[in-house]
């Protein structure tokens, strides 16, 4: 059923199998347990009665042995089918979520919005969670048939009308479940936005959405729904052995043989039903996590490994240090970040090896260009981790060289857990290990945004003079946004940010 | 400030509530009805067999000593599931707000392994929390098909006559079938309930983790007047991870212009957050209008922005009336920082703020967290680096705004700008060489 689950599932195909195998056999040991008691049970009083030499014939070891093998198979088979099907389960959704994850990464590089964060960890943790269920039931559904068709063969001892009843009253039950959870109110969609809303909390407006009981009535419904179907297929089974015990040919011992069978049977095979109301529930969530889906990117062209730049009418050649310049508000930051491949909303002409960036997106302009952008996000982990972003391979050494450049290597460890987006630092610390991030990524041009903002005078100068020294050193690009006059001197070349339509005219 | 992720606190919020859910739905009914169904069960075999009735009472009491030892296991497996699901939940979430910078280096693919990585860590942990409910659903399931099977056996050699001792009653086979019909039904309860055992045990690990999230929550500040004057003398600050700030001592008396200097990282941002009960003070005293001084308690009277200004999804002018302003005031004070123009573009108090902040640069956004706290009309101003992200001219108008203002109220403003300190009637100085 599940598409999503194929390919995760594929690797844990060992445990699927043995797990299946398990809940074949403990659906068979469960039937024949009942079966053999009863069928031994009857047989025993028929012997009682015909008197003592037919007590002497009466082999009761045999059936004695198989029930106690019965009794240990079934415990052992349960406990194998919940284990191995759980594990098969979980391990195959823990790799979907890696997988999903891969899939918003690449839909965000084709300029697709990967969508609130709240909404999208809901999708990664309710959503998959319902997939288990699809998981687990491919197990199940093995032990469902076996018993299903196991009681179905021992009924058939008791003769074809018997068979007939067992036959027509299994499907009936499936039908009656699948049935009653399709008439399940499609409440169900609704159910689901609130991590949306905490992860914004605060508004007392949106405090009162998450109390709404929308998603309260959608899950009684279910468990209303879930508490009818079993119910039903607990009446119709009841009622099916009642019909056999009617309609049954054939001696004492087999009918206790085929009515406790077909009791164990009925059993295990109404645990099918356990899934069908959660069935609709699981088909929204895979429909929701199939549309995160990404189209291919289409392969960038290809840039020189170290292009020109041209800015709003002006050209520079490779190493150049440009300022971007202009009053606050006029467009700095959209230009710098334009030039980055992160946004498209600069209106000045813009080309990175002649080509515009805005059609070479975020994919074809990474590799030029190292950004350190005004909020200088860092991700949850050690000062490490952060430093590692940049690219693989780094070791010790470059990160505090690096950091030493940035004027951060006093900041804290490297090992320093420094919290969810660096709640550690001050902002001047993060702009600064953000700064380092950047000068570790190897690319031809350094895009800056305030990289001094917060910084006092000395620390300003300092790092002035080292950024100065590496850009001498590696022979890389700059292009920078700055109000500081003192971090102004390491361009040698200034932009005016604002806009002039007449300048883009000329193109 | 905090240890904890956004994500891991979000799926507290939002997961642990759930997660009581089957404990309370299912496992609570279960229990009671558990309790009271194989003495039923009991009670109706008994007229048929004495003995069957004995025997399925006997496989009881195992079966309920190798629970309470399974039992005992699992609270701490369960437990440290829900750290492990809490983590990962928070991890997803920081990586998804971190995605373009994620992107920006080209990073995805390691970022998507080391997910790998914790995702397989968390599945690891549940399945250690299902070893122990499968473990005693196999507990029960033996014990339940040892009592069918001692039935079955037991009513076969007495049908047969065959017992090794003197038959204690006299049974025929109508009651026997009845007593071997009843058997697997006195377990029933029980296997039901064993089958909703992990929801006991992740039920139980969300009420605890929920109880604790609970019990750490401030106590609430009876509210004070606002402060007139607002001294700190020898006032120590203690990171949760143990980095001291300190001492400092201020004297601050509104209205006025403060200011807290200070190299960067020295701690400017923590003496405001200390102030409002976010850091905690370790030593010295903070005294308002002479009286003792609870951090948080005047929070009713202050306008904060911070480095990070915190916009909400919504319009701006939902985003700046978290006071009680009017649109006059919005227009006119965003007006005199500036923001004029940026406004007749976007479509006024009614631009749209979406998740992502709308592409505001960073001194646009400073200078909506700053007009926020001055709407708010607040007597007392907590500012952090106010000047900072803008060019020389509009940090000039800030300067002069501010001036104003603290004719007033009682600005704080943390800052390097030395013409924003030069304008302060007092200097609160934070020590590198201290702070260490």
């Amino acid at each position: 059923m599940s598409g999503l689950l194929d390919a995760p599932l594929a690797g844990q195909k060992r445990a699927l199998r043995w797990g299946m195998v398990c809940a074949g056999g403990a659906a068979l040991a469960a039937i024949g347990l009942l079966g053999v008691a009863g069928c031994f049970l009857v047989g025993a009083g028929v012997a009682g009665l015909a008197g003592p030499l037919a007590v002497a014939g009466f082999n009761y070891l045999l059936p004695s042995a198989a029930i106690r093998a019965a009794a240990i198979t079934r415990t052992a088979g349960r406990y194998g089918e919940r284990m191995l099907g759980h594990r098969a389960a979980l391990f195959a959704l823990a790799e979907l979520r890696a997988q999903l994850f891969a899939r918003v990464a690449q839909g965000a590089l084709n300029g697709r919005d990967p969508g609130r964060s709240g909404a999208m960890a809901a999708r990664f943790g309710r959503d998959v969670d319902l997939l288990e269920d699809a998981a687990i039931r491919r197990v199940a559904r093995v032990g469902g048939w076996t018993g299903g068709l196991a009681g179905l063969a021992m009924v058939g001892l008791l003769g074809w009308g018997a068979a007939m009843v067992m036959a027509l009253g299994m499907a009936a039950m499936r039908l009656v479940s699948h049935w009653l959870a399709a008439r399940l109110p499609a409440l169900q969609a609704q159910a689901g936005p609130a991590a949306d809303i905490a992860v914004y909390d605060l508004a007392p407006q949106l405090a009162a959405a998450l109390e709404s009981s929308d998603m309260a009535r959608a899950e009684h419904a279910l468990a209303r729904a879930e508490a009818v179907i079993t119910a039903s297929q607990t009446i119709l089974a009841s009622v099916i052995v009642a019909l056999i015990a009617w309609s049954a040919q054939g001696g004492a011992p087999m009918l206790a043989l085929g009515l406790l069978a077909a009791m164990a049977a009925l059993e295990i095979w109404a645990g099918l039903a356990a899934h069908d109301a959660r069935a609709p529930q699981v088909r929204q969530a895979e429909a929701r996590l199939q549309a995160m889906e990404s189209a291919q990117t289409p392969h960038p062209p290809a840039l020189t490994s170290n292009p020109a730049l041209h800015i709003a009418g002006r050209d520079f050649a490779p190493g150049a240090r440009i300022l971007l310049s202009g009053p606050s508000g006029i467009g700095k930051t959209r230009l710098l970040e334009t030039l980055a491949g992160l946004r498209e909303d600069a209106p000045q002409v813009l080309r990175v090896d002649g080509i515009d960036p805005r059609t070479l997106g975020l994919a074809g302009l990474r590799g030029t260009f190292a950004v350190m952008t005004q909020d200088a996000p860092l991700i949850a982990g050690s000062l490490a981790d952060n430093l590692a972003l940049a690219r693989p391979g780094i070791d010790r050494a470059a990160m505090e060289r690096a950091l030493w450049v940035a004027c951060a290597q006093d900041i804290v460890p490297l090992d320093q857990w420094l919290g969810g987006d660096g709640a550690r630092l001050s902002g001047g610390q993060r702009r600064r290990v953000a700064l380092a991030r950047a000068l570790l990524a190897g690319r031809p041009w350094l895009l800056l945004d305030e990289p001094s903002e917060g910084l006092d005078r000395e620390t300003e100068a300092l790092l002035c003079q080292r950024l100065k020294q590496w850009l001498d050193q590696t022979g890389t690009g700059l292009v920078l946004v700055s109000h500081r006059p003192a971090m102004a001197q390491l361009a040698a070349e200034t932009v005016n940010s604002a806009f002039r339509p007449d300048a883009a005219n000329r193109q | 400030m905090r240890g904890r992720l956004v994500g891991e606190d979000m799926h507290l919020a939002i997961e642990a509530p759930v997660a009581t859910r089957g404990y309370v739905a299912r496992y609570l009914p279960l229990r009671l009805a558990s309790g009271v169904s194989p003495l039923l069960v009991m009670l109706a075999a008994w007229p048929a067999s004495h003995v069957a009735a004995a025997i399925m009472l006997a496989t009881l009491a195992p079966f309920i000593l190798g629970m309470v030892l399974a039992g005992t296991a699992a609270a701490r497996r369960a437990q440290a599931q829900h750290q492990a699901l809490a983590r990962l939940s928070g991890l997803f979430i920081d990586r998804l707000r971190a995605l373009p910078t994620i992107l920006a280096f080209g990073a995805e693919e390691r970022m998507t392994r080391h997910l790998g990585i914790s995702a397989r860590d968390a599945a690891q942990r549940t399945l250690s929390v299902l070893a122990v409910a499968f473990a005693s659903g196999a507990i029960l399931e033996f014990f339940a098909a040892l009592s069918v099977a001692l039935v079955a056996v037991y009513c076969g050699f007495s049908l047969l006559g065959l017992l090794p001792f003197p038959a204690p009653e006299r049974l025929d086979l109508g009651r026997a079938f009845f007593v071997l019909a009843l058997a697997p039904e006195f377990y029933l309860g029980l296997r039901r309930l064993a089958a909703a055992y992990h929801e006991k045990q992740t039920g139980e690990a969300a009420l605890a983790a929920m109880d604790e999230a609970l019990g750490v929550l401030p106590p609430l500040l009876p509210a004070i007047a606002p402060p007139r004057q607002w001294t700190g003398c020898g006032v120590v600050l203690t990171h949760r991870e143990g980095a001291r700030i300190g001492p400092l001592d201020w004297d601050w008396r509104g209205p006025g212009l403060h200011v807290v200097t200070g190299p960067t990282g020295s701690g400017k941002s923590s003496l405001l957050l200390a102030l409002i009960g976010q850091v905690a003070v370790s030593e010295g005293q903070i005294l308002a209008d002479d009286g003792t001084f609870l951090p948080g308690s005047a929070n009713p009277f202050i306008g904060w922005a911070g480095q990070a200004v915190a916009l909400l999804p919504g319009t701006l002018r939902g985003n700046l009336a978290m006071g009680k302003a009017d649109d006059g005031a919005m227009l006119a004070i965003l007006n005199r920082m500036g923001l004029g123009a940026m406004l007749a573009a976007r479509g006024g108090l009614d631009m749209v703020i979406d998740h992502r902040g709308s592409g505001l640069s960073g001194g646009e956004r400073r200078r909506i967290g700053l007009a926020r706290a001055i709407l708010s009309g607040r007597s007392i101003l907590l500012l952090d680096e106010p000047t900072a992200d803008l060019d020389p001219a509009t940090a000039e108008t800030i300067r002069i705004l501010l001036a104003e203002i603290a004719q007033s109220r009682m600005v704080i403003a943390a800052t390097h700008d030395a013409d924003l300190i030069a304008q302060a009637a007092t200097q609160c100085p934070i020590d590198r060489e201290i702070a260490r």
